[in-house]
């Protein structure tokens, strides 16, 4: 066990330097800083001061050797527009993807093993179809249209859900400002946590559903119908609980997309947390801060991924990893 | 079962937050959605229109400019032209920063000079780098002279979007804390920004002109365009930047939103490469593909109406702008002529190169001009990209035909022309953005000309006749249209606002009516 950790976080690592190779390598081809930061009227000659200033002018490896060597100090620069370092202009805007990555997880949990027990226990009844129908929707409709869609009808509408931002919130610690214990913190996750979790829910759903459709197939489910024990039992205790071990797996799995690529719902919602930053960072050409991102964003899945695997080894004795 | 029980919990959640939505309050507070965040609070860090007029409701420039795009007294109280190098100012007296210090000369100074500091301090480093000197004039220090490397015609005309700092907190701070946290003199004080949700600004109660009439302004930015029109129609804001033509009909529609247009300074046109053996280095063909383009179609079809044919690159309030340039009618049999004539009577095939997420439609008028060129002959290939991969490679100078859209921060067509124009030079900066090395030395000729000329009168004449022989003998670029500026207010919160030519939010213009 101890010995796949250790290779495992090995492999993480070359992966790390993998994924910052390639993103820096590719950011260097798309837009250049300097045009813009010069200014309008800029000269060729001052372009070049600009870009000497910035550490531009020199070779391609030189530049990902220095970044490289900075990385490894925990230090990815300084943004090239606001002169702020970027890790810190991430994580000031994590707290805000981090809950309404939260929030959208609780929707897609609950909501999702709920409709599936219930469309698992009578697969053919009306409600189940609708239920499963219902899926469909969630998992093919993209983001974009379900957010405009919801904004339309909550806020244009009915005018009961505001349409963006993260409205009030409250300072717990330094710069962590939580939007989950004000009402109209609250009142503002909604919209945004409903159209980040509905592809989730709609997976979640038909896994819980798939799941506990075979699980009520089984012997031992059976068994306990035969024994007499109560609905609830039955359904709850033997065979939803089988049925949750693969769910939660994926629920854990999908939390760091949920946090890492919200950058549609959160530009829709314009919810200020870090795939917006890294909408503008992208239009203005802001490599530090693009590049700490994807970096980020690669080093959290990366470890959800072990997390989640190391938990399954402890939640399922049976599996071995060699 | 357990179904219906969270369905019945969500629907009290819902029934519960949406009951206690709106409050209602007093209006001290006036909340602007733009459409883009600003990126740093240091006025001279961006020369982009979304940063400068949020700086401009902080900070004050020497100059300002009104409503009409007037230029009017600020920090200076009157200026003039002393020789062709020298200006000299008069300098506003007891106007205090919103920390306590004085403004005094030595701001001016040094905010002018800091202009030449690269990156990371400013990007106005051609206007910062013609700035030989600035003194007090007798030792009196509320008159000034600025002097110029070489003469600058248009040096005031800039002076509205050059902010004045002061020196002894900017110089004690960090550049990233002065991006952070601005002082100026304008007539709102700094109250809290908060990156990606809002910029909170308060009432400058000592402010020079007076104070301002509302007491607290939020702008928050809202990228996406059809949530920035829910969120003034559900009125969580008062007034918003740019409505999408698209939902032009959906804002009209709704019984709580007003809509309020005027002519954009942009100007959108074409620039096509004129080099020897290239077709468009045949003035009849230039002319060929002007009247081959039917743009009233572009206009009613691609911009749904909202925008007014341009027949020239600079707005009305430009120095060299020219009412007498009349657009060439959209004719193709004459065109088919013109190209037969200039030996292509089979047309010939270019590049048409384009950004597709900077201006209105401008995906779609590519395609409409294509379609268009079609018709007499010219097959055009397509070439639309973003922006972040555009600007570079117009900057590279190698492009056919290009669509750009332009207006001129400083209100000068012999600065655009510089810019856009004039033969590539880099040694001088000129011709930065000239996308397909456009040259002709008679234009060339021209500007240089105009440049040395102190009179303003007789320089504004000299660019109009710069302007009547690009645009009408020499066909430099094929003009289209001017955008149009689109705002809307929420009509309950019975906002006075009146949009400028340079389609900034400047608070203090604005008031609550009734």
């Amino acid at each position: 066990m101890i010995s796949y950790i250790i290779r495992r976080i090995g492999q993480s690592i070359v992966v790390l330097f993998v994924v910052s190779f390639l993103c820096f390598g590719i950011f260097q081809f798309l837009g250049d800083p300097v045009l813009t930061l010069a200014g309008r009227y800029a000269t060729q000659e001052q372009q070049e001061l600009v870009r000497r200033s910035l550490g531009l002018d020199k070779p391609f490896y030189v530049q990902y050797a220095i970044f490289i060597r900075n990385a490894l100090h925990g230090n990815f620069g300084l943004s090239y527009t606001s002169q702020v370092p970027v890790m810190r202009m991430i994580l000031e805007r994590f707290p805000a993807s981090f809950e309404l990555a939260l929030v959208a997880m609780f929707i897609a949990l609950t909501l999702g093993i709920t409709l599936g027990v219930v469309s698992s226990l009578r697969p053919r009844s009306p409600l189940s179809r609708a239920i499963m129908a219902g899926s469909l929707l969630g998992i093919s409709l993209p983001t974009f249209l379900v957010g405009i869609l919801l904004i339309l009808i909550f806020s244009v509408w009915l005018r009961v859900l505001p349409p963006f931002g993260r409205g009030e919130v409250v300072r717990i610690v330094g710069r962590w400002r939580s939007g989950l214990l004000a009402l109209d913190g609250l009142r503002h996750l909604i919209l945004p946590a409903i159209t980040l979790g509905l592809y989730q829910l709609a997976v979640l759903l038909r896994l819980t559903r798939g799941g506990m459709l075979e699980a009520l197939a089984e012997d031992y489910t059976r068994t306990a119908w035969a024994k007499g024990l109560p609905q609830r039992a039955v359904i709850f205790k033997h065979a939803l609980r089988n049925v949750l071990i693969p769910v939660v797996t994926m629920a854990g799995l999908q939390m760091g997309e949920l946090i890492g690529f919200s950058i549609v719902t959160e530009s829709i919602f314009q919810w200020p947390g870090m795939g917006n930053l890294l909408l503008t960072a992208i239009y203005e050409s802001d490599h530090p801060i693009i590049v700490a991102y994807v970096m980020l964003m690669a080093g959290l899945i990366l470890f959800i991924n072990l997390a989640v695997d190391i938990l399954y080894g402890i939640l399922n004795p049976k599996i071995r990893y060699d | 079962m357990k179904g219906r029980v969270a369905w019945i919990l969500i629907g009290l959640l819902v029934a519960i937050l949406g009951s206690a939505s709106i409050l209602g309050m007093a209006k001290d507070t006036l909340v602007v959605a733009v459409m883009a965040p600003p990126r740093t609070m240091n006025p001279h860090g961006s020369d982009a229109d979304a940063n400068l007029q949020i700086m401009a409701n902080i900070f004050d420039g020497l100059l300002q400019r009104d409503a009409d795009g007037n230029l009017l007294p600020a920090l200076a109280t009157s200026w003039e032209r002393v020789d062709a190098l020298t200006w000299r100012f008069h300098l506003r007296q007891g106007v205090k920063f919103h920390n306590g210090n004085d403004f005094t000369w030595e701001d001016v100074k040094f905010s002018l000079e800091r202009l030449k500091e690269p990156y990371p301090v400013s990007e106005f480093l051609a206007f910062g780098a013609a700035i030989a000197e600035v003194r007090p004039v007798d030792g009196d220090p509320w008159t000034i002279d600025i002097v110029t490397t070489e003469p600058v015609p248009w040096f005031v005309q800039n002076l509205h979007q050059i902010f004045i700092m002061d020196k002894e907190s900017t110089e004690t701070r960090s550049i990233g804390e002065i991006g952070e946290y601005p002082i100026g003199t304008g007539p709102y004080k700094f109250v809290e920004w908060v990156k990606g949700s809002y910029l909170k600004l308060e009432a400058n109660e000592d402010y020079w002109g007076g104070p301002p009439p509302i007491k607290y302004v939020v702008f928050k930015p809202i990228t996406e365009s059809s949530t920035r029109v829910a969120a003034l129609i559900s009125g969580e804001v008062d007034l918003i930047q740019d409505v999408p033509v698209e939902l032009f009909d959906m804002v009209k529609s709704s019984p709580n939103a007003e809509i309020i247009t005027r002519p954009s300074r942009r100007s959108i046109w074409l620039g096509l490469r004129n080099s020897p053996g290239f077709p468009g280095s045949d003035v009849r063909v230039r002319k060929a593909i002007y009247m081959a383009i039917n743009e009233d179609e572009i206009i009613e079809k691609v911009m749904m109406g909202h925008a007014f044919p341009c027949s020239q690159i600079p707005d009305p309030p430009t120095v060299g702008y020219d009412a007498s340039i009349e657009r060439l009618p959209y004719d193709p049999e004459e065109a088919k002529r013109l190209l037969a004539e200039a030996g292509y009577p089979d047309g010939f095939t270019i590049k048409l190169t384009g950004p597709n997420d900077r201006y209105v439609q401008d995906e779609q008028i590519a395609q409409a001009i294509a379609t268009q060129l079609a018709k007499v002959g010219i097959r055009v290939e397509l070439d639309v990209k973003p922006k972040a991969v555009y600007f570079p490679e117009l900057d590279e100078h190698g492009l056919d035909f290009y669509l750009l859209g332009w207006f001129d921060g400083s209100y000068d067509f012999g600065r655009s022309f510089t810019k856009l124009l004039h033969t590539v030079d880099p040694e001088r900066g000129y011709g930065g953005l000239n996308g397909a090395s456009y040259s002709d030395p008679v234009l060339d000729k021209l500007l240089e000309a105009s440049s040395s000329i102190v009179d303003p009168t007789l320089r504004a004449d000299a660019l109009r006749l710069l302007n009547r022989v690009a645009m009408q003998e020499k066909i430099a670029v094929i003009p289209l249209h001017y955008q149009e500026d689109t705002y809307a207010l929420y009509k309950p919160s019975n906002v006075q606002f009146r949009p400028r030519p340079d389609g900034w939010i400047v608070c203090k213009d604005i008031s609550f009516g009734g």
